[in-house]
């Protein structure tokens, strides 16, 4: 025993003095010979590399797979990190010698990263608000390196001047991790930002889809005066969440109703590309005006401006809530949890609701990359190298489909020529949160740079990407509510996704810590935090002075700044992308 | 002549006082060693710390350091100081903080005189330690406990008072302002009055037990004894207690305030230390936040001082 610790010691001091070697080479390459000589031996020790097979899994091997190397990435979700004995992961290691150390988010993630960089105590990789790492000049530029590496530079080249254009000084800091596909998936549900129903509502009013606000929410009422009670539950009509920074549940319908993108805290006119503020729009005074009424007559619940995210949560998973206005992903949990437990009927889909007359756009066409999200390399980093090598094993296409897939006949089969779809044992593994954990890739395939969507011969990239299996993992129910919506797919009751401009999304862009800009906007968006539940909660009969004290509050915390800077950065976007 | 000799004896006195000195000082040499680890960690983790304060006249950058970043004199107090929202989360901070130093001391100190009256051992301290217990619950459960109390939907407290007839319509206690100080300064009450009791406990234990037989045969009831032995008995753990926390006055809590603060109550709920943390950390302006921090430690020390000069004043029971 005590020998095998001397011999990890003097492999890790080996390991310790070949990496300060390696940055101290780095660092006297200033030429551009040198560095040109540098890359051309890094990817020649990477496709020599990749000539080893492992005899287990067919997988191509690391020649460095001996010296051991752990990297630290701390992670903006939380989560909990997979244990040591996940066979996927240790093979990984086995192969490439590289171990990734995963810290989720625990508490907020704002203040997690603001004492970070107040401590410079970073870790090697980080995956969440990039701005503020660059702001605090700790982050390291890419563009350069990771063309280094045939496959980062097959995966990323096309996508560089959005990465380069992300955070305006013309360095590009993040690998993206996610949307850098290859060539657009099918959408086959809205994702992101919606009008939520539960299927219950639609199935009981005839398979009649609500388009307006009225309609949705006469929808709503009609089903909870028949339904007082869902399996012993009060019924609740609609849900408000308004906890810290996930309030944009309460800030963000009016955008959507005047058929924008999910930009954030404005909206761009689409023809002069200025931005401005929709909370204080007529929309927004007639949807709060909406909600004020509703909660009069009791679909809402003044409650809901009180409770956290784990009673929200706890509240839609209970299949008594009729309705809510979230991103997909926030509930995702809620609806994962009536899945589990068959009540079908309870779960939830995504429907066309804006103003009258106005095509909704709620969903993204695929390829948004923002030039912001992503994996960002810190000062700190032990060995930039030696992590983009890693990187680039991970995007050979056997790795992904070993991480995406698994194994080819135990856990997933081939349909047709190029379909494939998850054998039913590991569906089930991958609908249970721990068994997803601790027994396939996905933490690493999440939080690592990857291939997405279908590949140019059509096979989909990842199980989330393939139609063979979203039909085969539907249920019946489901299926069922399908045909009589008559619809393929969930989505089919939404409009197609329109391009976005260049810019798109606000809220990607980097705002300086600190400025007047960031002021101005943590300023008003207080505003509305304070103001919108109260207006929701008014007498009707104050509701119109409410709105004009509220509409002079926001005016009085001059958001122009903010608005300045938003318009500087959508020009600055739009001409890089016109270069 | 004369005067000579007794300036000469002077300066024999006064060399004769240095060199005992010197002498006492060789003597405590060992004593001094052994104290200089405990300075040593004093500096470190008390003093060092506080050259993080020259942040507060900085324009700090994490990207420049200390030496690099800007020099701005006072612009962060000036700014701080003209910032409405900092003046709103000052008021709150004494506010709640008041409520909690006096619900504090009267119930922690009602509790321990009525405990003290109890005969049975057993029960006594059965309910001393149940009443003790909530101290080691987080913030977090705490107030999950109280919101889920206070909830509209199905709450205890709401289910109770529409049962008495008292309300006709659930009450949206954590959404209403003029509430909010109250739940917290009672969240304190409930978890922290068995804890703050058990000091008035042990120092009501050392009480003389004649001075009970005397007030007896006085002719003292039970409330006569409580009032004249008990409470002057217990008199200087109170005084020193309440200076320790006077000190404590400009921390109103932090983390009730934060678990509860939703739009509806912010203009009530956000505390000093909400301030420093938003504005601080979160938004990255360090400068406004150490400024912040400042502004509070030495208001703090203000108020140690001016209570117990006023303590020492009535009673002689000044801590220093």
């Amino acid at each position: 025993m005590k020998k095998f610790k001397k011999v990890l010691a003097a492999i890790l001091a080996s390991s310790v003095v070949l990496s300060f070697a390696a940055c101290g080479s780095k660092d006297n390459s200033s030429g551009a010979t040198t560095s040109s000589q540098t890359s051309t031996s890094t990817a020649a020790a990477t496709t020599s590399a990749t000539a080893e097979k492992d005899p287990e899994t067919g997988l191509p091997m690391m020649a460095d797979r001996n010296n051991p190397i752990t990297f630290k990435v701390f992670l903006r979700d939380p989560g909990q990190a997979p244990s040591k004995d996940n066979p996927v992961l240790k093979k990984i290691t086995e192969l490439t010698g590289v171990t990734m150390e995963f810290e989720f988010l625990v508490g907020d993630l704002q203040q997690k990263i603001g004492v970070m960089l107040a401590g410079g105590d970073y870790p090697d990789v980080v995956f969440g608000e990039g701005a503020k790492f660059v702001d605090a000049g700790a982050a390291i530029p890419i563009e350069d390196k990771i063309l280094n590496y045939p496959n980062l530079k097959r995966h990323y080249e096309k996508f560089m001047d959005k990465m380069k254009a992300g955070f305006g000084d013309g360095h590009a800091y993040t690998i993206e991790n996610y949307n850098a596909y290859e060539n657009d998936p099918p959408i086959f549900q809205n994702g992101g930002a919606g009008f939520f129903m539960q299927k219950a509502v639609i199935e009981e009013s005839g398979y009649k889809i609500p388009k307006t606000v009225d309609e949705y929410f006469q929808m709503i009422e009609d089903y909870k005066a028949k339904h007082p009670d869902i399996d012993g539950v009060k019924t609740i009509g609609f849900e408000v969440l308004s906890d810290g920074w996930r309030d944009f549940c309460l800030r963000n319908p009016a955008m959507h109703l005047l058929g924008s993108g999910n930009e954030g805290d404005v909206i761009v006119d689409q023809n002069s590309f200025t931005a401005s503020l929709y909370q204080i729009t007529d929309t927004a005074k007639a949807w709060y005006k909406k909600l004020n009424d509703e909660y009069h007559k009791g679909i809402i619940e003044a409650e809901t401006f009180t409770q956290n995210y784990d009673q929200y949560i706890a509240r839609l998973s209970s299949g008594a809530v009729l309705g809510t206005f979230d991103q997909y992903w926030n509930f995702q949990k809620a609806d994962d949890t009536l899945k589990a437990a068959k009540k079908f009927n309870r779960t939830y889909i995504a429907v066309p609701i804006a103003n009258p007359g106005v095509k909704d756009n709620f969903i993204d066409p695929p390829a948004a990359i923002t030039g912001t999200g992503g994996l960002l390399i810190t000062k700190n980093c032990k060995n930039v190298d030696r992590l983009l090598a890693y990187y680039d094993y991970l995007l050979n296409r056997e790795v992904q489909d070993y991480l995406a897939w698994g194994v080819e006949g135990k856990d997933w089969v081939k349909v047709g020529t190029n379909g494939r779809k998850l054998t039913d044992e590991r569906r089930d593994i991958m609908r249970d949160t721990a068994k997803k954990r601790e027994m396939t890739g996905d933490t690493l395939w999440q939080y690592t740079p990857k291939m997405q969507g279908m590949y140019d011969d059509g096979t989909p990239c990842d199980p989330g990407a393939s139609k063979e299996e979203y039909m085969a993992a539907l249920s019946e129910y489901d299926q069922n509510f399908l045909k009589a919506l008559n619809v393929e797919f969930p989505a089919g009751i939404l409009s197609e996704p329109v391009k976005r401009a260049d810019y798109y999304p606000v809220w990607s862009f980097p705002i300086e810590d600190g400025s007047p800009a960031k002021v101005a906007n943590t300023r008003f968006i207080d505003v509305c935090r304070k103001y919108d539940p109260q207006l929701i909660l008014a007498k009707p009969a104050d509701y119109d002075a409410l709105w004009d004290k509220f509409v002079k509050e926001v005016e009085a915390a001059n958001p122009q700044p903010y608005l300045d800077e938003v318009n500087r950065q959508i020009k600055e976007k739009m001409d890089a992308a016109k270069k | 002549m004369e005067q000579k000799s007794v300036v000469l004896q002077t300066k024999t006195i006064q060399t004769n006082k240095r060199l005992k000195r010197v002498k006492e000082y060789k003597q405590q040499i060992p004593l001094f060693i052994m104290v200089i680890p405990c300075m040593i960690l004093t500096f470190i983790f008390c003093y060092y710390p506080l050259s993080g304060w020259i942040m507060a006249f900085q324009n700090f950058r994490p990207a420049k350091g200390y030496w690099h970043s800007k020099f701005v004199g006072f612009d962060q107090f000036t700014f701080m100081f003209n910032d409405p929202v900092f003046w709103r989360t000052f008021k709150n901070t004494i506010g709640m903080s008041i409520m909690n130093l006096v619900f504090g001391f009267v119930f922690a100190i009602g509790f321990a005189l009525l405990l003290n009256e109890i005969r049975s051992i057993g029960f006594k301290r059965v309910v001393q330690t149940a009443s003790y217990l909530p101290h080691f619950l987080s913030w977090v459960i705490v107030c999950s406990l109280i919101s889920n109390i206070l909830s509209t939907y199905d709450g205890t407290l709401n289910n109770l008072l529409m049962g008495l007839g008292l309300i006709d319509k659930p009450v949206l206690w954590l959404g209403e302002q003029k509430y909010f100080w109250w739940i917290v300064a009672f969240s304190h009450v409930w978890k922290e009055v068995g804890w703050n009791s058990i000091i008035y406990i042990a120092a009501m234990s050392s009480i003389d037990t004649e001075l009970y037989e005397a007030c007896e045969i006085d002719g003292g009831n039970r409330y006569r004894k409580m009032w004249h032995v008990t409470l002057p008995g217990i008199r200087p753990t109170i005084v020193v207690l309440l200076i320790m926390n006077l000190g404590w006055l400009l921390n109103a809590g932090f983390e009730v305030q934060y678990l509860f603060g939703r739009g509806l109550v912010m203009d009530v709920s956000e505390t000093i230390d909400i301030y420093v943390l938003k504005y601080g950390i979160t938004l990255g302006n360090y400068s406004l936040g150490t400024a912040a921090g400042i502004f509070k430690s030495v208001i703090s020390i203000a108020l140690v001082s001016i209570s117990n000069y006023i303590s020492g004043k009535l009673d002689e029971n000044s801590v220093f």
